[in-house]
């Protein structure tokens, strides 16, 4: 039976919990941990890029100031078992078996080639410049043409050649009628741009092995504690409960910092070694280097349309660059592969893949890794409104699926239950007026300036919509009454800027019955939290829905338990404000504090009755859904030095119901930023030779508070799915959509120039050279 | 290594003394030496502003200041906001406005906002965001902490830009 | 040689640099001033450039180095950098170097075994981060004359963001008289070594009227010929663009204030 909750929290922007601390200068992130005795480690990282290493001596870092303690990649692996690293762990990778630090050739330049531990990171570095190695230089791996090549020598040797995975091509719909019954076809290659996650804190670890219990503590900055702790104990061969991962503050991940690293197995075992705490900060010439990059994605794309402008079908061929020591790369192009038709009526598809080895970073998980799907659909739609002479807005409108109407189905299976873009972009039309946009552009051009407005429209699986017969995943969440009365919420999330530990106390704070203040939610230790993540937009809905059915089967129990207490009907029982109460008996009313001290008492509670007021739960997504919505920019191009201000940015989503309107919006504008910054700033550039070239800040160029306009954001109507949970995930939404946003928009400026774009990154040279005012070196 | 030096700076108020290699930056000492790990290092090239302090009432990068250096000079850093343990009128303003998320970019945020309201006091959004643009925050698109930094200046906020139907 | 180390601090924690000792120049009592001597304004090598920027001196009697100061990095940058550390540090896309050379400014050196001298700015700036400063020199003033009357001024760059150094800047300083320009002198960064007069270009605006043609014809002058590196941030063919766009928006900006009075 369900009781009325007072809704107090949920759906408000409360104040967060973190804050104090983080505002105070008291978070802990892992380059704050100090452990009595610690020392420090830095690696000694590859100049080339493709190279066989033909000797490496040592000796002279290993006599080296301060120095502890060096390993080379055959002395390490030594100590190790092989297996996965990184997001490996989750994807369950068997190919390409690698090891923890490079032992006979070196893939990506800032490979690793060697670890030094010393009393101090400057030492440590010091004696890094000391170790001598032989390299024999090998064809660096760097574009698709190489890739292919078969006289290339194979990165990895077990993998026979530099393709990683290449599918079959696979069907749906009547792709041949499609393309037969169209008017036209567009034929197109569009590109995504390689760059990458950047959080402002790097990546890190302090490793603290103890000799005596045959513990390893390790402090960590990542996404869950018990990806880490599997894959530190699966390579350091240890019994995972001998393993204990800490993770308190993390400065932001956006998908990179998960499961172990390489960089944590090795600091891990020179723990072991040591019997001393080492620690290893990543620093930024590193993370920028060789921490992973993302997004480096090329499609074919032939678009079946008609006259009228209905997109009849889509055949696309794709290559993606999975860098050296794949990860994430295999799996995700059968992801982009079923989003693709999004929710828009595309009644055919043709889609197939190939994903390469090279010698670049990792392709790691970047906030939304499949959005080459939307950045591809989206710059398709306006491509194919140009040629058809018409408004991408109004083409949008005759595609995108109607709610209760067919295709309820996307052809590649997904459910589009509950999707509100349609609504999403007619609300857009009344918060935008494209018509008085149109004169203004007229008039802007009569005077030589270049405005330009652009849209593009997504959904995101968070966490998707229900499959027949499949719950959407599985969140443990553990939840108990302390002695004070307070709620205690044990969670496998793993929290880096989403703020759940206030999204997550809202919920249950409204669903069990107490103040806001006195829930505490407890994660980042493998020790006490059940096993989880945070990543996919998936918590929202996962976590907020394990805190509601958890908080109710824990106000169950707790009510139960106090009916024997009050000696009262648990029909007439409420938790409200911290107090059990009976209604219509005020005298009755018993706080928690009493309650949970009371059944510590022997003998307080009768026989057979559990008085142990914690309750594990399991929750299963329900019915889950999608989040999406539309966004809109306005732009203006300078012709003249090819640089973009953007005017005006207009967002309308849909994300079910919200915890925290706050959270929600600024993890919105977060994803937006960083969609901004790929198209105008930011690239992660490599030369034919495999040398990184932007390693530093300097060259890679982050979004700064001139370069990201205030973003409007307008919250539509939800259209509940579940009986009891709908909040949706949106994390990632920003990022997938804002990109083919600006380029549509920056597109529509230069329309009096006829430029087309089909590469989601245009710096300012290169805007120029699509006007045709310069050309190309 | 080198020599190492002892050093007499004031920090938050408190006069603190280290002894320090002279090529150890001055976020190394407050983080390590001092125990300060409130400022932050996220580049170590003076770009992304997270290690900024104040040095003598200034705003500067910690990263590009080697602590012998500053020598005899007045450190604060964001442990030095609080007034009497509690969140001092920005740091307020800054929570009341869901300004930050994963926390990272913060101290250097706070203490760089802190140099500008010292120097002008009703900042407009234009100077706010002209005084913040060498501080880069991942998470956030700055649209909260611009006006974190309208709410601490007794100002309006920027026009409500976000609805709920 | 530390001034500020805004510049030369990065190139050591990137170990771009490593040298064998570091002499902090800011226990250097005396080099910290901003004066107006006779027909120049000297300015001490360790003063910090926010105090430049902040100078009502700086501001009346040598205007493009203050409408330049503010696209200099960013206020925690200027609050530490110096003006002497910015000079003696030569990056070709630095600003400061080019308002020294479109000033006609002087940089005054000393070493104990020879004492001072005075280097003009054309020979100072020799090419990629280097200087006419010997190895015992060290850099302690710079001159930049007073402005005559009549000269308007301006700096434009084209940059990635604000407070980026610029992929191109554009110097101007024009004297008109009786709406004819009088003299014009252009100088550039970020298209070469180092930062360079367009003395072709200023050539063609002496006693020209200030017409959209004119500093259109002028822009092309001063873009002829150069041969700027291409990067990541931009092509030699986009750099070269730059420079005519910049110099013209440069001059159109520098006329349109001397004839607000300068």
């Amino acid at each position: 039976m369900s009781q009325q909750v007072a809704q107090r929290y949920v759906g408000s922007p409360i104040k967060r919990s973190e804050d104090r601390r983080i505002l105070m200068g008291a978070g802990t992130y892992v380059d704050d941990v100090k452990l009595p005795g610690m020392v420090h480690a830095a690696f000694l990282r590859s100049p080339f890029a493709h190279a066989a290493i033909t000797s490496i001596d040592t000796s002279l870092a290993r006599e080296a100031e301060g120095v502890l303690l060096v390993y080379t990649g055959e002395e390490l692996e030594a100590l190790l078992a092989p297996g996965p690293y990184g997001i490996g762990v989750i994807m369950g990778m068997e190919k390409p078996v690698f090891s923890c630090l490079a032992t006979d050739k070196v893939r990506l330049v800032g490979d690793l080639v060697a670890i030094v531990v010393a009393e101090s990171r400057y030492l440590a570095e010091d004696a890094t410049e000391l170790i001598e190695v032989g390299y024999d230089e090998l064809p660096p791996i760097v574009t698709v043409e190489q890739a292919f090549d078969p006289s290339n020598p194979p990165i990895f040797e077990d993998l026979g050649s530099n393709i990683l995975v290449q599918s079959e091509p696979r069907s749906y719909g009547d792709v041949e009628g499609a393309f037969s019954r169209a008017d036209h076809v567009l034929r197109v290659t569009i590109s995504q741009h390689r760059h990458q996650n950047v959080p402002m804190e790097t990546r890190g670890c302090v490793a603290s092995y103890d000799p005596a219990t045959e513990h390893l503590l390790m402090w960590s900055a990542n996404q869950g504690v018990h990806h880490h702790r599997s894959t530190i104990a699966g390579r350091l061969r240890m019994d995972p409960e001998k393993v204990r991962i800490r993770t308190a503050d993390v400065g932001g991940s956006f998908g990179l910092k998960l499961g172990g690293s390489r960089e944590d197995v090795a600091a891990a075992a020179a723990s072991r070694a040591l019997g001393l705490p080492v620690k290893y900060i990543e620093d930024r010439y590193e993370n920028l280097t060789a921490s992973g990059q993302a997004r480096e994605e090329s499609f074919d794309v032939e678009a079946a349309y008609t006259d009228d402008g209905d997109i009849l079908g889509l055949k696309v061929k794709m290559v993606m660059d999975g860098g050296a020591y794949p990860g994430l790369a295999g799996a995700l192009p059968s992801v982009i592969e079923r989003m693709l038709p999004s929710a828009y009526k595309i009644a055919a598809l043709e889609f197939q893949s190939t994903v390469i080895v090279t010698n670049k970073a990792t392709y790691v998980a970047y906030r939304g890794p499949w959005a080459a799907e939307t950045f591809v659909r989206e710059r398709v739609i306006d491509l194919v409104a140009h040629e058809l002479g018409r408004e991408p807005f109004d083409v949008r409108m005759q595609n995108v699926v109607t709610r209760g109407e067919e295709p309820t189905v996307m052809i590649t299976g997904r459910s589009l239950a509950g999707v509100t873009v349609r609504e999403s972009l007619e609300r857009l039309g009344e918060l935008v007026d494209l018509p008085g946009f149109r004169r203004e552009q007229e008039a802007a051009k009569a005077e030589g300036r270049y405005l330009g407005i652009g849209m593009a429209s997504y959904i995101e699986a968070a966490p998707g919509p229900k499959m027949q017969g499949m719950p959407l995943g599985r969140e443990e969440m553990r939840m108990e009454l302390a002695e004070d009365g307070k709620l205690i919420v044990f969670t496998g999330q793993m929290p880096h800027g989403q703020s759940h530990e206030t999204t997550i106390a809202q919920i249950a704070a409204d669903e069990f019955g107490v103040a806001f203040e006195d829930v505490q939610v407890v994660f980042g230790d493998s020790d006490i939290v059940p096993p989880g993540f945070t990543g996919g937009s998936r918590s929202a809905t996962m976590a907020g829905g394990a805190a509601i059915m958890t908080a109710r089967a824990l106000r169950a129990k707790v009510l139960e338990t106090s009916s024997h207490l009050l000696e009262a009907n648990v029909a007439d029982m409420r938790i409200e404000n911290g107090a059990v109460s009976v209604v219509g008996v005020p005298a009755s009313a018993m706080s928690l504090a009493d309650v949970a001290s009371a059944v510590r008492q022997p003998g307080r509670l009768p026989e057979g009755v559990d008085g142990e007021l914690k309750v594990e739960n399991v929750y299963d997504g329900g019915s889950g859904g999608w989040s999406g919505g539309t966004h809109c920019a306005i732009v203006e191009v300078d012709h003249e030095t090819g640089l973009v201000h953007i005017e005006r940015y207009v967002v309308t989503e849909d994300c079910g119901e919200l915890i925290n309107p706050a959270v929600v919006d600024g993890q919105v504008r977060g994803g937006v930023a960083q969609g901004i910054g790929a198209v105008l700033l930011e690239r992660s550039a490599y030369d034919d030779r495999g040398n990184y070239l932007t390693a530093t800040f300097m060259d890679y160029l982050m979004p700064t508070t001139m370069d990201i306009p205030n973003i409007e954001i307008t919250h539509l109507e939800t259209v509940p799915l579940d009986p009891d949970v709908n909040f949706r995930g949106i994390g990632e939404g920003g990022m997938i959509v804002a990109p083919p946003t600006i380029c549509n928009a920056i597109e529509d400026a230069l329309a009096p120039f006829a430029v087309r774009i089909y590469q989601q990154h245009l710096p300012p040279a290169k805007l120029l050279e699509l006007i045709g005012v310069i050309e190309p070196d | 290594m080198s020599d190492t030096v002892d050093i007499l700076l004031t920090v938050n108020g408190t006069q603190r003394s280290a002894n320090v290699e002279p090529r150890k930056t001055l976020a190394d000492v407050l983080r390590d030496d001092l125990e300060l790990t409130g400022t932050h290092v996220g580049c170590e090239h003076g770009v992304c502003g997270a290690c900024t302090v104040l040095i003598d009432g200034e705003a500067a990068r910690s990263c590009l200041t080697f602590a012998v250096q500053v020598r005899g000079s007045e450190i604060v850093t964001i442990e030095g906001l609080a007034e009497d343990g509690e969140m001092n009128p920005l740091q307020q303003a800054m929570r009341a406005s869901h300004g930050f998320q994963c926390g990272f970019c913060t101290p250097g945020f706070l203490m760089q906002i802190t140099a500008l309201m010292n120097e002008n006091p009703k900042p407009s959004e234009p100077e706010i965001r002209e005084a913040l643009s060498g501080n880069v925050c991942r998470c956030t698109g700055y649209q909260s902490i611009v006006a974190g930094v309208l709410r601490a200046t007794g100002q309006s906020p920027i026009s409500d830009s976000t609805h709920q139907e | 040689m530390l001034a500020g180390g805004q510049s030369l601090v990065p190139l050591l924690a990137l170990r771009l640099a490593s040298p064998s000792a570091l002499i902090d120049l800011s226990g250097v009592p005396g080099l910290d001033y901003v004066r107006r001597e006779n027909d120049h304004v000297a300015i001490g090598a360790m003063t910090r450039e926010r105090a430049v920027e902040r100078s009502e001196v700086v501001r009346e009697f040598v205007p493009l180095l203050s409408v330049a100061m503010p696209l200099i990095g960013h206020l925690a940058i200027r609050n530490r950098g110096t003006v002497g550390g910015s000079a003696a540090h030569a990056d070709p896309s630095a600003e400061i170097p080019a308002v020294a050379l479109a000033t006609d400014a002087e940089v005054v050196v000393r070493s104990s075994a020879r004492g001072e001298r005075t280097i003009t700015s054309d020979d100072f700036f020799q090419g990629f981060f280097s200087t006419a400063l010997e190895p015992d020199e060290a850099l302690i003033e710079l001159r930049f004359p007073v402005v005559r009357p009549g000269t308007g001024v301006a700096f434009e760059e084209a940059t990635r963001r604000h407070g980026d150094f610029a992929m191109v800047g554009a110097a101007a300083v024009v004297r008109t008289e009786s709406a004819h320009i009088v003299e014009a002198r252009i100088a550039v960064i970020g298209v070469s070594d180092k930062p360079l007069r367009r003395r072709e270009a200023e050539q063609a605006l002496a006693g020209a009227e200030p017409t959209r043609g004119a500093f259109e014809e002028a822009a092309t002058l001063a873009a002829d010929s150069l041969t700027p590196p291409s990067d990541l941030h931009g092509s030699s063919t986009y750099r070269r663009h730059l420079v005519r766009v910049l110099v013209r928006r440069a001059l159109e900006s520098a006329v349109q204030h001397s004839q607000e009075g300068g």
